[in-house]
């Protein structure tokens, strides 16, 4: 059992902090890796504060268009569901003011917590109208189950390996130096989970899910300005949140901000490096790749933990 | 008190007396006529008191001399009960027959007359010959009184029927002749007495024995009758079915009696034959009077197998038998002379019934006493026959009774759904003597019930109280719907609260799903007009089977509930537009179910009328693991686990708008209450090395896996929901397998769970429905303006469902962590895994073709739904977000008796927050982070775009051109084709055509078999002789 601290009023401050440092972490580090695979492609590449330059200026434009009130709160959702997600799980072992708000649940509740964003974003971009939405979502939606199904059972496995849904006990039985990494006692579920970070960081060979958005106008179809804005600052967190909770279960956490950024770039890079030498998959292979690779470690996993 | 020779003397003398009033005054006859029927009945009902007061049997010497020198009759109690049967019958057959004969005239009538009589004194007598001599008569006047019938084909099948009458008969004869030659005595009585002195004693009783079996028109030596039945007057033909069948019966009864036990097995074989061939042959008919002839067959069938097993039943014969034939008698000539209100002979043609609904109340309650459903007397027959049958290890006996029972079902309920189903433009007769007759028929069905509910020791199912509320529906259905709506639901709450301090947390549980659950539900049926005929009396007999299910506590009590709920649900889903077939598969899996539950119990019994269901933790462990299989089948067949799951989809989906919740958020939980009982009692069991807990696991695993990939793959929209209630029961089964203080938890935060969002999304579509008139998702879309409240009440309901926090269905996903990390059960769990987010895409697809992308045109104009179907679903918004704030309102009750029951206490709940051994959930911590998160981000964008327009629907960009047709913008048909394509072959209708096969052989055999009745009368008298041979080649393996 696991008595937990309760909810005080500094750590909301706290908790804005920390979003603070993870949404400049992210625009950069995302930059960073975006003009990595620039070039590799032989391109030049964005420069590092693009992100910055494009969520400035998309913020700054006005809009008077709106398609109905779920497509309004779409990027709500959106970003509730990625600073959500950050702020359920903690940020830095150890650092009092890194805890987030941890009290309100454990592991569960990160990994069903990823869903809320998912799916207000498909229900605003769904009120749009727009059938390249639909598409996307019904792809994303499709890839998604199967490329999940690892993590899942990953879970279960170092879940019952530890003993605890608790994710600071799951770092804190990491510590001691790299041995004592899930990564080196617990392989198997490491790499099923690994099938499920790549799976679903909409990079190649994984991001036929992307494509509807790439056809029109920009990425998420008739998003714009503040909306688009939203979704941008998104794009920031959402990664390095997740990445933080691979980090957590598998590569013994991060006891300082410096050790956090690393890793987080480390793990960033995996399919960012997968991405840029594959082609795209159909939804319909990246399914079976996933039953066929990913689902057999992660029964595996759970066989032999 | 009168000699009950006076019941033969009063029918002879009648028709004798018939010759002496004058030509043209056949009214006068008639009277006269009635008098003497009148009179033998009072007789009769003479008898019937004395002998229900517990009265010896009486001897009645005639000739002044005792048997052996003159004949004698015997009156006891069943004699009187037949006899006065068979008279009540013979005089509303008269009434039902009154045109035919004063058309024919006096003749007739004498012979309708003989014809009463020989039946009497066929059960009276107990001297072989006189059988023989009544069976004479009963054959000649029944060729006499065929040619009643207007029929032209009635003048064949009466010859027929002589020519083969009359090989019995000879039959008969040589036998009577034989047993004198053996056993030198006539009365049944003396040949008891004396042992048979010569050889060939066993083929005399053979020769007697099969003679009276062939009476009987026993399958396959029957096509002779069937012509009978089908061509005759309906009125004669329910004397044929209701009065001679039960006479010939009891006949055959009093000589097995004197037989002796060698025989039974004979009896019982051609019994069972006959039960089974007539249900398999009645299963393609197609003319109403040729299939109730088939019935008759068949229940005569059952009745003989019944008295073959008299050895094994003992008493009870008498109680089995006397149902089972009262019952037939009381169904089959009410159903016959139904037939007689019908214009058309096709089964369609009974929709005609439907514009006088106290007739299809009428046919409903005849077809349930043919099956024996409660609360008629077949159903305490089939229970005791059940319990004595497995006590002395006649599994496959009762196998057979049991699968000819469900072929019953199969074709009586076909005729019904069809009646209910089909167009029919033709209206019944509305003559008042001829309904008076059935309505006659009705109240001694009714009445018989109520006796046999009282005889049998059981509880009697007609005297509790929410099935006599659901009966007092049948009197109210003449007030408006919505007065009756309020009583209902004053009921339902009403009876919970009486009940409320009785229940266990447990029983609670399933308690507040069923009755008050069930009343919210009944809020959104505010929305019909009119007097709604016919939907609240099952309604209400589906809640009293629930109620009465809580509040069983023998095995018994619990049976009859099950079938009541069974029943109740099966004319609500009828009652859907296109629901026949649905229905129709739904009620045969259904009692299927409930027949795997009799045979449990009767297995767990061993013996012992009832049990106390607490008791069953207590049956030897030779047998307890078949019991667990049998209870488990007929349970899971209720919940739909995969591969007995076929009924659902159709049945949930093709129901009304407001029954599709009640049969799905209230009806499935009845299925989990049983094995919620089942595991508690009977524990963990293994059965030929498997542990059937973990069997029942992978079962749950599969049907939560399978249940969700199909609802994906679903176009319509309750179909859908159908499937993904077979996906969540499967998680429930999978929780209640776990066999564990947690699973159980997540068990029962299912029932609750899905209850509310499945029963608030079965109304949210309906009312969509009720718009659109279509229930197609890629015919919908961009709803969410016109109908925003259904919306709303979608939208949480796929939060709820799909676990995402912060709402309820998160807390079911955390127990469900909680609970599987303490299993080694680890296989199963990646099927369920695989299903949660299977889930997720089936909803979404539910709420986006449905309400949002592109408005189609016919639908610009809609409305929101109707005022009363929001009601209940905005009950299930506040309270399935209560419910995620303040789990421990209920759950905690519930975890702390689990503990009790389990012996540990994995939860801590601290305030608001619980803790397990694992990790921690703080339901009001999570919804407060989100609100605050949520509503911090709002404001930037609100700050930032306020005042936004909508723009116009087709305001949108893509691929280089401007949309402007809906259908081909809305994307939503096949709107997982990508999955389909990777994991479509999980969509294989593997069970649909496993069991589609079953029916298809079976329906090929009746075709096969039909061909046997081909209407050629020396084709009918070579299979009676055939008959004759080959069960003589069987008995005597060729020797003598």
């Amino acid at each position: 059992m696991t008595p937990q601290p309760g909810f005080q009023w500094i750590q909301i401050l706290y908790a804005l902090a920390t979003l603070f440092v993870v949404l400049n972490y992210g625009l950069l580090m995302t930059a960073l890796v975006q003009k990595i695979a620039a070039r590799v492609s032989g391109r030049h590449g964005i420069p590092i504060w693009q992100n910055y330059v494009d969520l400035v200026k998309n913020f700054a434009l006005r809009s008077q268009i709106s398609h109905g009130v779920m497509y309004y709160m779409g990027p709500i959702f959106r970003l509730s569901g990625g600073i959500g997600l950050l702020l359920f799980v903690p940020t830095i072992y150890g650092l009092p003011w890194a805890q987030n708000f941890s009290f309100a649940g454990d592991l569960i509740l990160a990994l069903y917590f990823v869903f809320f964003g998912t799916l207000g974003m498909a229900l605003g971009a769904g009120e749009s109208g727009h059938p390249h939405s639909a598409i996307g979502v019904s792809r994303g939606l499709s890839q998604t189950t199967a490329a999940e199904l690892p993590l899942a059972l990953a879970v279960y496995a170092i879940a019952v390996q530890y003993h605890t849904l608790n994710i600071p006990q799951i770092v804190a039985a990491q510590q001691g130096g790299i041995a004592h990494w899930t990564l080196i006692t617990n392989p198997l579920a490491t790499i099923a989970a690994m099938f499920a970070y790549v799976g679903t960081m909409m990079r190649a060979p994984f991001d036929v899910v992307l494509a509807p958005q790439e056809i029109p106008i920009g990425p998420p179809t008739e998003y714009h300005s503040a909306y688009m804005a939203l979704m941008q600052t998104n794009r920031a967190i959402f990664p390095v949140a997740k990445t933080v909770v691979y980090m957590n279960l598998f590569f013994g956490g991060a006891s300082n901000w410096l050790e956090f950024a690393l890793k987080v770039f480390a793990l960033y890079l995996i399919p960012a490096i997968i991405g840029v030498v594959h082609p795209r998959f159909r939804v319909e292979q990246s399914i079976r790749f996933f039953l066929k690779w990913g689902l057999p470690v992660g029964v595996l996993a759970i066989l032999v933990v | 008190m009168v000699s009950a020779l006076w019941i033969l003397a009063l029918g002879l003398g009648g028709a004798f007396g018939l010759g002496l009033v004058p030509r043209g005054r056949g009214d006068l006859a008639f009277a006269l006529m009635l008098g003497a029927l009148g009179a033998m009945l009072l007789v009769a009902l003479g008898w019937l008191a004395v002998m229900a007061g517990g009265a010896a049997p009486v001897l009645i010497t005639t000739a002044a001399a005792p048997a052996p020198f003159a004949i004698s009759l015997h009156i006891g109690l069943p004699e009187a009960v037949l006899v006065t049967t068979v008279l009540i019958a013979g005089a509303l057959g008269a009434l039902a027959l009154r045109g035919a004969l004063l058309r024919l005239g006096r003749g007739a009538m004498a012979v309708l007359l003989v014809l009463m009589m020989a039946l009497s004194g066929l059960i009276l007598t107990r001297d072989i010959f006189n059988l023989f001599v009544f069976f004479e008569l009963i054959s000649i006047a029944t060729a006499g009184l065929v040619l009643l019938s207007p029929d032209p084909r009635a003048l064949a099948a009466g010859f027929k029927y002589l020519v083969i009458g009359q090989i019995v008969s000879i039959l008969l004869l040589i036998g009577i002749v034989f047993t004198y030659h053996a056993n030198g005595a006539l009365g049944l009585d003396h040949i008891a007495a004396t042992a048979p002195g010569v050889a060939g004693a066993g083929l005399a009783m053979f020769l007697l024995l099969i003679a009276l079996v062939v009476e009987l028109k026993p399958f396959p030596a029957n096509g002779w009758a069937l012509d009978i039945y089908e061509s005759a007057h309906p009125g004669f033909s329910a004397l044929f079915s209701a009065g001679s069948g039960t006479a010939a019966v009891f006949a055959l009864a009093k000589v097995a009696a004197v037989a002796g036990p060698a025989w039974a097995p004979l009896l019982t074989g051609l019994g069972l034959l006959s039960f089974l061939g007539a249900g398999l042959l009645a299963l393609r008919q197609t003319n109403d009077r040729r299939l109730l002839g088939y019935s008759s067959v068949g229940q005569l069938g059952l009745v003989l197998a019944v008295i073959g097993q008299g050895d094994v039943l003992g008493e009870a014969t008498a109680f089995i038998a006397g149902g089972i034939l009262l019952a037939h008698a009381a169904a089959k000539a009410g159903l016959f002379w139904l037939s007689a209100l019908v214009p058309g002979r096709g089964l369609g043609d009974w929709a005609a019934l439907r514009r006088r609904p106290i007739l299809v109340l009428a046919f409903a309650s005849f077809i349930a006493m043919l099956i024996g459903l409660p609360p008629f007397p077949g159903f305490y027959a089939k229970w005791e026959l059940a319990q004595a049958l497995v006590a002395h290890g006649r599994m496959p006996v009762l196998g057979s009774v049991l699968f000819g029972s469900l072929l019953e079902a199969a074709f009586l309920f076909r005729w019904f759904g069809r009646a209910m189903k089909a167009e029919s433009a033709e209206v019944p007769s509305a003559n008042p003597i001829d309904t008076a007759i059935v309505l006659a028929a009705l109240a001694a069905g009714w009445g018989l019930g109520a006796l046999w509910g009282a005889l049998s020791g059981l509880s009697n199912v007609l005297t509790t109280i929410p099935v006599l509320f659901a009966l007092a529906f049948v009197a109210l259905e003449p007030l408006p719907a919505r007065i009756k709506n309020v009583i209902a639901i004053l009921g339902l709450v009403g009876w919970f609260v009486l009940r409320l301090p009785d229940y266990d947390p447990l029983r609670l549980i399933f308690a507040i799903v069923m009755l008050p659950g069930g009343a919210v539900i009944l809020l959104a049926s505010f929305t019909e007009g009119g007097r709604r005929l016919g939907f609240y009396p099952p309604a209400m007999l589906m809640y009293a089977g629930m109620a009465l299910l809580l509040d069983a506590v023998t095995t018994f009590q619990f049976f009859a509930a099950w079938e009541l709920l069974t029943l109740g649900s099966y004319f609500l889903i009828l009652r859907g537009q296109r629901s026949e077939p649905h229905a129709q598969s739904y009620i045969l899996f259904s009692l299927g179910g409930a027949f795997a539950l009799l045979a449990g119990f009767a297995l767990a019994g061993q013996g012992a009328l009832d049990l106390r269901l607490d008791a069953l933790s207590d049956i030897p462990v030779t047998i307890a693991p078949w019991v667990f299989v049998l209870l488990a089948l007929g349970f899971m067949t209720k919940t739909a686990a995969m591969g007995l799951h076929i009924w659902l989809p159709g049945a949930h989906a093709e129901a009304e708008t407001d029954v599709s919740p009640m049969v799905s958020g209230v009806l499935l939980k009845a299925g989990l209450y049983g094995i919620v009982i089942l595991l508690s009692e009977l524990g963990r069991q293994r059965l030929m090395g498997v542990d059937l807990v973990n069997m029942l696991a992978w079962i749950g695993a599969l049907s939560a896996f399978i249940g969700a990939v199909l609802a994906v793959f679903q176009e319509d929209a309750k179909r859908l929901l159908a499937y993904s209630s077979i996906s969540q029961m499967g998680y429930a089964l999978f929780g209640l397998a776990l066999f564990s203080h947690l699973g159980w938890l997540l068990a029962l935060m299912f029932v609750i769970n899905h209850y509310l969002y499945k029963s608030m999304l079965f109304l949210a579509v309906g009312g969509v429905y009720r718009r659109t008139h279509t229930k197609l998702m890629y015919q919908m879309g961009g709803l969410i303006t016109l109908m925003p409240f259904s919306f709303f009440s979608v939208l949480i309901g796929i939060v709820a469902m799909s676990g995402v926090p912060p709402l309820s269905g998160f807390g079911g996903r955390w127990i469900f962590y909680n609970a599987i990390l303490g299993t080694d059960l680890r296989l199963p769990l990646v099927m369920i895994f695989l299903a949660g987010p299977v889930g997720f895409l089936y909803l979404f697809r539910l709420i986006h073709t449905i309400f949002l992308g592109q408005l189609k045109d016919p639908h610009r104009q809609i409305k929101e739904a109707p005022f009363w179907m929001l009601v209940p679903q905005m009950i299930y918004v506040a309270l399935l977000i209560g419910f995620a704030v303040l789990p421990g309102m209920i759950l905690r009750r519930v975890d702390t008796y689990l503990g009790t029951v389990f012996g540990d206490h994995p939860l801590i709940w601290t305030g608001r927050a619980v803790s397990s051994e694992f990790g921690h959930w703080n339901p009001v911590g999570i919804m407060l982070v989100i609100i605050g998160i949520f509503v911090s981000v709002g404001a930037i964008l609100l700050a930032k775009v306020h005042g936004a327009q909508k723009v116009k629907q087709f305001n949108i960009v893509f691929s280089a051109e401007r949309p402007y047709r809906p259908e081909t913008t809305h994307f939503a048909w096949n709107f997982f084709a990508p999955y389909r394509r990777a994991v479509g072959f999980l969509e294989a209708p593997v069970a649909t055509r496993f069991w589609g096969g079953i029916g298809d052989a079976l329906t090929a055999g009746a075709e096969l078999t039909r061909r046997l009745y081909t209407g050629n009368g020396q084709l009918y008298a070579t299979q009676v002789v055939l008959f004759v041979l080959v069960a003589w080649a069987i008995i005597f393996g060729g020797q003598s």
